[in-house]
C-alpha cells in the first residue's frame, strides 16, 4: 500500500497560501506527531538503549542476529510473504482480467464476490478457515469418514494454513491493483495480434502479460507487505509451531514484558517491509525512466 | 435524503453511553473464560452482587501472564480492581511495586489461610483456590492407569498426547517435574528437563494455550492422555467424559491460583470486599465444590470424596514439589527461548 | 486449442471464486448449525446462536466498536478534508512533502504501530488513556491516510473552472466552499469515511495491545473467545458483524453514492 502515490494536484485556483492553511493542517499534525511520529521515534530508540541504565547498546540487536529464534522467525515471515504474495497474484488474475474485459452482466456479480470478503473482516475468514482445515475440521472430518485417510492431514497449525488464510485476507487487493492495470492495456492490441494470427496462448504469453508487468508488481508488493503484517491470522491459523514477527513481538510485549525486544522485532519487521518498497519504487522509476528514453528516442 | 436527516441521530445514538445502572459501583474482576466463567458468575460474582450491590464486570481476556504484561505496561493501572493470577505474578508484582500488599485489616478473611499456602503467594496474593498438575487420562483407550509422567512417552501413546504452549504455566511446571523426574532438579538443572520435553513433542500432536482448547481434545477421543490441572480433570469426570487422573509417583507442583489488586486500581475498597467475600468459609466451599479445587482454608466443611482428592490440608501440600516461583519467574525468558529451540522444533 | 484455453480460464475464475467464497459460506453454515459441533446439514438449522449474541458479552463489545468507529470516521473525515484543503485547494509550500509526511503511516505495518504507541504511552506516563481514547487516537491515524488521500485526489479531480466562475460571480471564499468544493468532494469523502468506518471497526493488530479489561472492542472479544472455543456462537457473532458492515455501506452509499467511484475500478 506504501506504493501508491498521490495524483499530481491539478491547477487550482491561484489563491495565496495563508497562515490559516496551515492552521487547518494542524490537527492532522498533531494527531500523528503524538501516536505515530513519536511513538516510532521512541519504540526506535529503545530498541538501541539498554533497558537498566538507558546507555546506548546494539545488545538487543545481537541478541536478535545470534539467538536463532529471531532469524528464523524473520524467515518464516518471509517467507510466508513470498508465497502468499504469488499466490495472491497468481489467483488474482484471471479474476483481474476477467473483470477488466469482460462486459457480461456476470461481471458485477463476480465484483462483488471478489470484493465482499474484504468486509466481512479478518476474523471471520480466519474462522472459517480454522473450522475447514483444523485436525478435527472439515476436510479432515470428511476425509476420516470416508475413510481415505487414518490419521489428520496436517493442514492447519503450519505454513500452509497461514498461506491459504492469507491469501485470502489480501486477495482482494491484488485483484484490485491487477484490474486497473490490465484495463490500462488497450485491447486493440490483443485485437491486432489476435487478427495477424497468433493463437489466444501466444496473446496472452506476449502480449497481455507483458503489459501487464506493473499490475503484477503491485499485487505482488501489496500482498507481500499486507501479509508480512498481518497478526491475526498467523496467530489463530500459525499456533505455536508457526511463529512469525508479528506473533512474536506480540509475544515479547504480552508475555515476556521485553519491550526493547519487541522493539528490535518492530523494527526488523518494518525495514524488511521498507526494503521491499523501496525495490519496488525504484523498478517502477527505473520501468518510467526506460518508458520516457525510449519514447524520446522515438521522436 | 431522508437518510441524511437521519443521520445525527444514528450518532448520538452510537455515541451515547451504553445503556446500564450508572448508580451501582462497579467493580471489573478480569479472569479466564471457558467452565471458570460459568462457575464464578454462578457461585461468587451473583452472590457478591446480591450481597453487596457492587455491580461485578467480568473480563474473560488473557492468561495470568498477559494479565500481568498489562499491569506492567499501565504501571499498575490496567482498568481491572481484581485480577485473577497465580502465585508467581503475585510475587513478581509485589517485587516491582504493581500490586497492592494485601492485609488482615482490610480482608478479615485473609487470617484464616492457611499460613504456608499464604506465603507462597507473598503479601500480594490472596490465595483462593490450590489445584494440581495431574495426569490425566481416557479410561476407554488405556488398558491400566499410567502411574508416572514417563508413562506420556509409552508408544501406545505416540500421536495421543497434546502439550501446553509455554505461554501457559502448565509447560514450565510439566518442564520442572519432568527434569527432577530425569534426574535433574527445577532451577538450576533443567536440562534433562528439556531432554524429556523434547521427546514428549515428539509424542504429541501439538500445542495448545487454552486449558478449554487442550481438553477438548481429550473429551473427543483425538487424545488419551496430557497433563490438566486437577480441578479442571474433576470437572470432566463430572461431565461423564470417560476420564480419570492421577498424581503421579514423582509427585506433581500446585498451581497457586490468588486474588490480586493493581496499586492504581480504581475500585480498591470493593475490590477488597470481593475478596473478602470469595475467601469466607460459604464462598470457599462452594468454590470448592463447584470449580472441583483444593482450598487454601482448612476449616472449610466438604465432602470427605471432594476433600480426597484435592489439597485441602497442610499434609497435601508438603507432599508437592514447590519450585521457587520468584526464580522461575526469572528464568521464563532464557527458557522461553530454549522452549522453541529444543522442544517446539522436535513437535512433527 | 482456443476453446480449451477458454475452458481453463472459465474453470480458473470458478476455482477462485469458489476458494473466495468459501470460508465465508462455512461460517455461515456453521453459524445455523443446530450443535455445537460445526456441522453441515442443510435441513437442520437453528438460529439459537444468535440469540446468544443479544447478551451483554456481545453487545457492549460491538457497542463500544461502532461508537469507536463511529468517532473514528468522523474526526479522521474532518481532519483529512482540512489537510487536503489546505495541501491541494490553498497548496501550501512543501505540499508533496506534508503529503508524503500524512502518508507516512501507511508504510509502517500496523502491528508495528500498535507496540510503538502502547510502548510510547507507558513510557511517557500517559498509560492512563490506553483503553479507549488511545484507541481511537490509534485508529485516526490508521485511517486518516486513506481520508486524506481519497479527499486529496477528489480535490485534485475537482474543476478548478467552477470555483473559478463562481469567484467571478462574486461568491465569497466561504459560499463557494459551502456550495461548490464541498458537494463536489463529497462522493470521495464519504467512501474514506466509509472505509475509514470499516478499518477501524474491524481493526485487530492496533487494538490488541491498546485494549482495557472491561473495554473490549468487538474484534478482539471474538480472538479472545475463538482461545476458549470454537463453538458456533463464534459464527454467529462474524455473520452478525458482517451483516451490520453490510448495512453500513449500504447507508453511506445511500447519502454519498460513492460506488460509481468504487465499480471505476479506482483505488
Amino acid at each position: 500500500m506504501s506504493t501508491i502515490a498521490l495524483a499530481a494536484p491539478a491547477v487550482m485556483p491561484a489563491a495565496p497560501a495563508r497562515t490559516s492553511a496551515y492552521v487547518v493542517l494542524a490537527p492532522s499534525c498533531l494527531v500523528l506527531t503524538m501516536f505515530f511520529a513519536l511513538p516510532m521515534g521512541v519504540m526506535i530508540g529503545m530498541s538501541f538503549t539498554d533497558g537498566e541504565t538507558l546507555a546506548p547498546t546494539f545488545a538487543h540487536y545481537q541478541r536478535f542476529f545470534s539467538d536463532g529464534l529471531s532469524l528464523a522467525g524473520l524467515y518464516r515471515t518471509a517467507m510466508m510473504s513470498i508465497l502468499v504474495a504469488l499466490s495472491v497474484t497468481v489467483l488474482g488474475y484471471p479474476i483481474a482480467y476477467f473483470l477488466a474485459r469482460s462486459r457480461s452482466r456476470w461481471r458485477a456479480v463476480v465484483f462483488a464476490l471478489a470484493l465482499a470478503p474484504e468486509l466481512a473482516g479478518v476474523v471471520l475468514r480466519t474462522y472459517g478457515w480454522l473450522i475447514i482445515l483444523e485436525d478435527r475440521g472439515f476436510i479432515n472430518d470428511a476425509l476420516m469418514n470416508l475413510g481415505l485417510v487414518a490419521s489428520p492431514l496436517p493442514l492447519s497449525k503450519n505454513l500452509f494454513a497461514v498461506v491459504v488464510g492469507l491469501t485470502h485476507v489480501v486477495l482482494p487487493f491484488g485483484i484490485l491493483s491487477l484490474t486497473t492495470s490490465i484495463q490500462g492495456i488497450d485491447p486493440n492490441l490483443e485485437r491486432a495480434a489476435q487478427m495477424l494470427g497468433a493463437s489466444r496462448l501466444s496473446v496472452v504469453r506476449h502480449v497481455i502479460l507483458p503489459l501487464s508487468v506493473p499490475g503484477i508488481v503491485s499485487s505482488l508488493l501489496i500482498s507481500f507487505t499486507m501479509a508480512a503484517s498481518a497478526y491475526a491470522t498467523p496467530a489463530l491459523l500459525g499456533g505455536a509451531r508457526f511463529k512469525v514477527l508479528a506473533t512474536m513481538i506480540y509475544e515479547q510485549v504480552l508475555f515476556y514484558i521485553d519491550w526493547r525486544f519487541a522493539a528490535v522485532m518492530a523494527v526488523a519487521l518494518l525495514v524488511m517491509m521498507l526494503t521491499v518498497s523501496f525495490l519496488g519504487i525504484r523498478y517502477e522509476a527505473r520501468r518510467s525512466a526506460r518508458r520516457s528514453n525510449r519514447e524520446g528516442e522515438r521522436s | 435524503m431522508n437518510v441524511n436527516r437521519c443521520l445525527p441521530l444514528c450518532l448520538v445514538l452510537a455515541l451515547g453511553e451504553a445503556p446500564g445502572p450508572a448508580f451501582a459501583e462497579t467493580l471489573i474482576v478480569n479472569s479466564y473464560g471457558g467452565p471458570y466463567e460459568s462457575i464464578i458468575e454462578e457461585r461468587i460474582i451473583k452472590p457478591f452482587e446480591e450481597k453487596s450491590g457492587i455491580d461485578v464486570v467480568y473480563d474473560a481476556v488473557g492468561s495470568a501472564a498477559q494479565d500481568y504484561a498489562k499491569i506492567k505496561a499501565t504501571k499498575g493501572n490496567p482498568g481491572f480492581d481484581v485480577g485473577v493470577m497465580t502465585a508467581s505474578q503475585s510475587l513478581q508484582g509485589c517485587k516491582e511495586g504493581l500490586l497492592e500488599k494485601l492485609d488482615a485489616a482490610a480482608i478479615p478473611n485473609l487470617g484464616k489461610l492457611a499460613p504456608r499456602l499464604s506465603e507462597v503467594a507473598g503479601p500480594c496474593g490472596a490465595v483462593h483456590e490450590v489445584q494440581y498438575m495431574s495426569l490425566l487420562y481416557r479410561t476407554d483407550k488405556l488398558t491400566s492407569p499410567p502411574t508416572s509422567w514417563s508413562s506420556l512417552l509409552a508408544p501406545e501413546l505416540k500421536g495421543k498426547i497434546i502439550l501446553p504452549t509455554f505461554q501457559n504455566i502448565m509447560a514450565v511446571f510439566l518442564l520442572e517435574i519432568m527434569s527432577v523426574a530425569r534426574g535433574g532438579d527445577m532451577i538450576d538443572n533443567v536440562g534433562p528437563g528439556f531432554t524429556a520435553m523434547a521427546e514428549l513433542a515428539r509424542q504429541s500432536i501439538g500445542f495448545e494455550q487454552s486449558s478449554a482448547i487442550l481438553e477438548s481434545y481429550i473429551k473427543d477421543g483425538t487424545v488419551w492422555a496430557m497433563p490438566f490441572w486437577n480441578g479442571r480433570a474433576q470437572l470432566l469426570i463430572d461431565q461423564g467424559v470417560p476420564v480419570d487422573y492421577v498424581r503421579p509417583k514423582e509427585g506433581t507442583i500446585p498451581l497457586i491460583a490468588t486474588l490480586n489488586v493493581p496499586v492504581g486500581a480504581e475500585n480498591k475498597q470493593a475490590a477488597m470486599a470481593f475478596i473478602d467475600f470469595f475467601l469466607e468459609k460459604s464462598r470457599q466451599e462452594a468454590w470448592v465444590t463447584g470449580y472441583k479445587v483444593g482450598s487454601a482454608r482448612i476449616d472449610i466443611d466438604i465432602p470427605d470424596d471432594a476433600r480426597k482428592r484435592q489439597i485441602t490440608t497442610e499434609a497435601d501440600l508438603k507432599s508437592l514439589k514447590l519450585p521457587d516461583l520468584a526464580r522461575v519467574a526469572d528464568k521464563l525468558g532464557e527458557w522461553g527461548e530454549r522452549w522453541e529451540r529444543d522442544v517446539v522444533s522436535q513437535a512433527k | 486449442m482456443n476453446r480449451v484455453l477458454a475452458c481453463l480460464f472459465w474453470l480458473a475464475v470458478g476455482l477462485v471464486l469458489l476458494f473466495i467464497t468459501l470460508p465465508l459460506a462455512v461460517v455461515v453454515a456453521a453459524s445455523l448449525s443446530p450443535s455445537s459441533a460445526v456441522t453441515f446439514l442443510p435441513w437442520e438449522w437453528t438460529l439459537d446462536w444468535y440469540g446468544a449474541l443479544l447478551t451483554d458479552r456481545w453487545l457492549q463489545p460491538f457497542l463500544l466498536s461502532v461508537r469507536i468507529a463511529t468517532l473514528v470516521a468522523a474526526i479522521s473525515g474532518v481532519l483529512g478534508i482540512l489537510a487536503a484543503y489546505a495541501i491541494v485547494y490553498e497548496r501550501i509550500p512543501g505540499a508533496t512533502a506534508i503529503m508524503a509526511g500524512l502518508l507516512s503511516p501507511l508504510s509502517v505495518p500496523q502491528i508495528v504501530k500498535g507496540v510503538a504507541i502502547v510502548l510510547f504511552l507507558s513510557i511517557i506516563g500517559l498509560q492512563g488513556i490506553l483503553g479507549t481514547p488511545a484507541l481511537i487516537a490509534a485508529h485516526v491515524v490508521l485511517a486518516l491516510p486513506f481520508v486524506t488521500r481519497m479527499a486529496a485526489t477528489s480535490l485534485a479531480n475537482f474543476d478548478g473552472n467552477l470555483d473559478r466562475a463562481a469567484q467571478s460571480l462574486g461568491a465569497t471564499k466561504r459560499q463557494r466552499l459551502q456550495h461548490i468544493v464541498l458537494p463536489m468532494i463529497k462522493p470521495g469523502v464519504l467512501s474514506g469515511v466509509t472505509f475509514a468506518f470499516i478499518i477501524s471497526f474491524n481493526n485487530i493488530p492496533l487494538s490488541v495491545f491498546l485494549v482495557r479489561p472491561g473495554d473490549t472492542t468487538l474484534p478482539i472479544a471474538v480472538i479472545n473467545y475463538l482461545e476458549y472455543s470454537l463453538d458456533p456462537v463464534m459464527a454467529a457473532v462474524n455473520v452478525a458483524s458482517m451483516i451490520f458492515i453490510l448495512a453500513v455501506i449500504f447507508l453511506f452509499e445511500k447519502i454519498g453514492g460513492f460506488s460509481a467511484q468504487l465499480h471505476g475500478g479506482s483505488k
